[in-house]
């Protein structure tokens, strides 16, 4: 019969085997408004906000109603500095015109924001009539840099919940991420609570925001914002926008059948921001495949309507356009970037579609 | 399958008056997967060149005499067309009441390299639109209706 001792370094090893079973497997990765992590395959987004500053992510397991991550976040910045007034208003244009470091921004009550969440959640409990316990871990600084303040906790009431809430001194957003499952799942919630801690990123790496799920993932440079986004079945569109300066990344899945129909280059002049037609078409290699590569400079119709768009503000006021569209076969896929940019912002096109991971 | 008449006369109830919550059982999606979606017999189908499937759809058929009588003194056609695309008529093809709706997902995966969620979404609307139209029934083991 085994000894106690013996008896924990068999969980030990279990529980290091399962560990290795989930790292070795292909990991999806989800990518959104900044926040990134990795989670088994064939998790997928299911629910998500348009907003930076505040909002959320929800992605669920294959199998609906067994698992599902929820990652909120809030600016601790713009929660400090209340309803915005002429001085919040040019404080940080200044700044960043003589450039000034960032005022700093006093460290929010991460317990009493905690707090609250978890009585909104006991209060759900208490509807399906189930009796709620919660627990709080003391509050511990971790980060590369000890740029987070975190605390971690967990609930049990109605379902389960593994979370960890921090604030991160870098981007000053508050993020509470959290794994919602059913007690059965204790196990396999706390193996996907340690691998999403332990993978997510709440800020972008190098100037660039990763955007990723559904098998599409780029990167965009972080001060584009996301304008908007279709996400259909077998089609993806994420739009950006910085000023008048535009990013759109499309990716078409079932490749294979759309370009038995139509040639690379018909399907982009009918999904192209601009008329193709006019504009100069090399051809380049980018991942290894070949890319239907346009630049040229935005015809006077679509600039007014772009000045119409802005209202009129002509900073990086766009001018020229490029775009490329190619075919991975890995992946039976069509993905598409096109750039809508200032002269100044030359080789963004470039930037972009070397960040986009076909496969 | 269709439903008893009582039954379609009660939700069809529930659905225009909302306030009375009556409203038909949910289906387990877990169940549904198992589900073996089976050819209604009386289609017949061709496969064409260009990777399109086209379903023949016999008309008239559960007609009145006088009708029949009059289609046939008007020349009207006897059958419908549907024309399936590629990806269409690969799941058409699989729905012979042997796979699952969750094999016939997996197969289209595979065989279209597509992400899991996005098959399954697209396999389960077309599957059910073919429900609507009577062209597929669904069995819950292999021979038998569900």
């Amino acid at each position: 019969m085994p000894t106690q001792v013996q008896t924990k370094i068999l969980k030990a090893e279990k529980r290091a085997a399962q560990n290795a079973e989930i790292s070795s497997a292909t990991q999806t990765v989800i990518g959104w408004q900044g926040v990134r992590c990795m989670l088994p395959p064939d998790w997928n987004v299911t629910g998500f906000s348009m907003d930076r500053e505040n909002g959320y992510l929800r992605v669920d397991a294959p199998a609906p109603g067994t698992m599902t991550v929820q990652i909120r976040w809030s600016n601790a910045a713009r929660v400090q500095k209340g309803p915005p007034n002429l001085y919040t208003f040019l404080a940080p244009r200044f700044r960043k015109l003589f450039k000034r470091p960032d005022a700093a921004v006093p460290k929010p009550d991460l317990k009493a924001n905690l707090e609250k969440i978890l009585k909104e959640t006991a209060k759900q409990a208490k509807k399906a009539k189930a009796g709620f316990e919660s627990t709080i871990k003391p509050e511990k600084t971790e980060g590369d840099d000890d740029e987070r303040t975190a605390i971690n906790f967990s609930w049990n009431g109605g379902g389960r919940g593994q979370g960890k809430i921090w604030y991160c001194a870098v981007c000053h957003r508050i993020i509470v991420a959290q794994v919602v499952g059913m007690p059965k799942d204790q196990t396999a919630m706390a193996l996907i609570a340690s691998q999403l801690f332990a993978t997510l990123h709440d800020h972008s790496i190098d100037g660039y925001d990763r955007w990723a799920l559904y098998d599409l993932q780029v990167d965009v440079p972080d001060d584009f914002h996301l304008e908007d986004q279709k996400l259909l079945s077998g089609y993806l569109h994420l739009g950006f926008r910085r000023g008048s300066e535009r990013i759109l990344v499309d990716r078409w899945g079932l490749a294979n059948v759309t370009l038995k129909k139509f040639t690379l280059d018909a399907w982009f002049r009918n999904h192209a921001l601009v008329k193709l037609k006019c504009l100069p078409k090399d051809e380049r290699s980018l991942h290894g495949h070949e890319c239907e590569h346009y630049t040229g400079s935005i015809p006077a119709i679509a600039r007014i309507r772009a000045l119409r768009e802005t209202k009129g503000a002509l900073r990086r006021f766009a001018t020229r356009y490029e775009s490329g569209i190619w075919e991975c076969p890995n992946t039976n896929k069509l993905y598409a970037i096109q750039v809508a940019h200032n002269k100044r912002s030359v080789g963004l096109w470039e930037e972009v579609a070397e960040r986009c991971d076909c496969h | 399958m269709r439903l008893p008449l009582m039954l379609r006369v009660k939700y069809g109830i529930g659905r225009y008056l909302p306030f009375l919550k009556i409203r038909p059982p949910k289906v387990d999606r877990q169940a549904a997967m198992l589900l073996r979606p089976g050819r209604n017999s009386m289609l017949t189908w061709e496969k064409r060149e260009t990777g399109e499937t086209m379903l023949l759809v016999p008309q008239n058929e559960k007609v009145g005499r006088v009708t029949r009588t009059m289609a046939r003194f008007l020349k009207a056609p006897t059958e419908r067309q549907v024309e399936l695309d590629e990806v269409g008529g690969y799941v058409w093809e699989l729905c012979d009441g042997s796979l699952t709706v969750d094999a016939i997902v997996q197969r289209t995966c595979k065989q279209y390299k597509m992400n899991r969620r996005e098959a399954e979404v697209s396999v389960t609307m077309f599957l059910q639109m073919l429900h609507e139209r009577n062209f597929i029934g669904f069995y819950k083991k292999t021979g038998k209706k569900a």
